[in-house]
């Protein structure tokens, strides 16, 4: 089972939350939770166990950003989640020397968040006008459905 | 011709926004060696409308008919990947002969899809003539999801627990004579296409994607699997009502163009068997489940859903904080994804190939800007 390998291999990393997840409600069968800082590391044991990013995104609350991984496999059908809460004054840590993939994931997290990557080798905006200067998808952006 | 003892200079070339063979407003800025390319940057975002943001301003069933707006060319699969992750945060049951409603109408947009990308294509590599043929068939699918949907293009057919419309006796003839018609016609592709010599040099070996690229770039649809690896979510993620089919999953082996053509147009044939399976085992019954709250109102938590488009993995991630509108939606689209790894195959290239290569990724440009 490769949930289960992938329990073995963030073992060792001490994490906040390794837990199986309820896939008819939610769709994952593995729910993570880490700090930001850690995400290198739990990148390169899912590269290791042969999980591709599937998704990657942030949702701003009130007191924190919310940094969510998606992971999957091409061989095995096991979804995994990792949650990482963010401060809303630091910064979070790139995957992208582990997974290209994130590299445009990232950038779009900083356009539209405007969360920054430590490490993250060209940390442009990529949807909006690189002169724009508002990040679109905080919770004080705004806009309604009126004027939006 | 450059004068003896002066350097060779790097230059800079754009292709696009404008450029027919971006499908749409994508610029890809080149930086040259002579006929080569050294660096390759694609600039995205000018068809960005916001849906994910719309999508935290509206309620649950204002934001459905964005969705036929995402991916236009295959709208239905997110028609079904949206409703399926509402009905998932609500518990909802949709009844069996929705289910086959859904997967008849959503193969049909799929051939549809491959159908136009085939035709676009080869009009990118400079073929005119299979843009017609392949335009001819994409036409009897638009007319008969016309009568049943509604709408030739931007469908919104999917309601959270069902289907409004049921298809007729008229429909399902109509879907048996187009079977029928295109099964006829891959004869027709081949002798034109696929054995075409030209078509053959400009797309054999070129842009090719090995497996490791596919896991590093999280790569999905016929880009993983003209590299060889098995992974189409119906099979591996069976939802809807697509265990109960027998489908096979073309695969390529070189990960080349002419790979990614092959499993496309084989797809296709999937999708007819699939189709033909569904009409003749249609079960009776509600096309709509019965109790469907009037006011969607999920209770507090996160879905992920994903479903298998033209293109790649559709992900639906939606956050519930227990009130009527969406507290995040999140899009996960198949082109973002499979885009990102043009600046990484398309170096060393030249720029004829660039097209090709670009074209072979079957991008849609507007679900990538969202």
């Amino acid at each position: 089972m490769l949930s289960e390998r992938i329990k073995k291999a963030l073992a060792p990393l001490s994490l906040e939350k390794v837990e199986p997840g309820d896939y008819n409600k939610t769709g994952y069968h593995l729910e993570v939770a880490a700090a930001p800082d850690q995400m290198p590391a739990v990148a390169k044991a899912m590269l290791a166990e042969g999980c591709f990013l599937e998704s990657l995104t942030a949702v701003d609350y009130p007191e924190h950003f919310t940094l969510v991984y998606h992971f999957a496999s091409y061989q095995e059908l096991c979804r995994t989640v990792v949650h990482a809460k963010l401060d809303k004054r630091l910064m979070a840590t790139s995957i992208t020397s582990v997974y290209p993939a994130a590299n445009w994931y990232e950038r779009e997290v900083y356009d539209l968040f405007g969360i920054r990557f430590a490490g993250h080798p060209d940390l442009r905006r990529i949807l909006l006008p690189f002169e724009a200067d508002f990040h679109p998808l905080r919770k004080d952006f705004g806009a309604t459905a009126t004027n939006a | 011709m450059l004068e003896p003892g002066l350097e060779e200079k790097t230059y800079i070339l754009n292709l696009g926004p404008q450029h027919p063979s971006t499908h749409g407003v994508l610029r890809v800025q080149l930086e040259m060696e002579g006929e080569f390319i050294t660096k390759a940057d694609p600039d995205i975002g000018y068809g960005h409308r916001g849906h994910e943001h719309m999508a935290e301003n509206r309620n649950y069933l204002q934001f459905l008919p964005n969705m036929g707006r995402v991916d236009y060319l295959h709208a239905l699969a997110y028609n079904q990947g949206y409703c399926m992750a509402v009905e998932k945060l609500i518990g909802l049951t949709v009844p069996e002969r929705a289910e086959y409603i859904r997967v008849i109408t959503a193969e049909l947009n799929r051939i549809a899809s491959h159908l136009l990308w085939v035709g676009a294509y080869l009009l990118d590599l400079g073929a005119f003539t299979p843009f017609l043929y392949c335009f001819d068939d994409r036409e009897n699918i638009l007319d008969l999801l016309d009568r049943i949907t509604g709408s030739r293009l931007t469908y919104c057919y999917y309601r959270f627990g069902g289907v409004p419309r049921d298809i007729d006796e008229e429909f399902i003839a109509g879907c048996r004579a187009f079977i029928t018609r295109l099964r006829g016609r891959f004869k027709d592709y081949d002798n034109l296409v696929t054995k075409n010599i030209i078509f053959i040099k400009r797309t054999r070996d070129i842009g090719i994607i090995t497996k490791e690229q596919c896991v590093r770039y999280g790569l999905t649809g016929p880009m993983v699997r003209g590299s060889g690896i098995p992974y189409d979510i119906r099979k591996s993620e069976p939802y809807s009502a697509y265990p109960q089919f027998d489908f096979e999953i073309p695969i390529g082996e070189r990960g080349d163009i002419m790979d990614r053509y092959l499993v496309r147009l084989r797809e296709m044939e999937q999708s007819l068997r699939i189709i033909e399976q569904a009409l003749n085992k249609l079960p009776d019954g509600p096309i709509m489940a019965e109790k469907v709250p009037k006011r969607i109102k999920p209770a507090a938590g996160e879905v992920y859903q994903a479903v298998e488009t033209a293109r790649g993995e559709f992900g639906c991630y939606i956050v519930s904080e227990g009130d009527i509108k969406p507290y995040r939606v999140k899009l996960r689209v198949p082109s973002f994804g499979n885009l990102s790894i043009l600046p990484e195959i398309a170096v060393d290239t030249l720029v004829a190939d660039l097209v090709a290569i670009l074209g072979s990724i079957d991008v849609v440009v507007p679900e990538i800007d969202r």
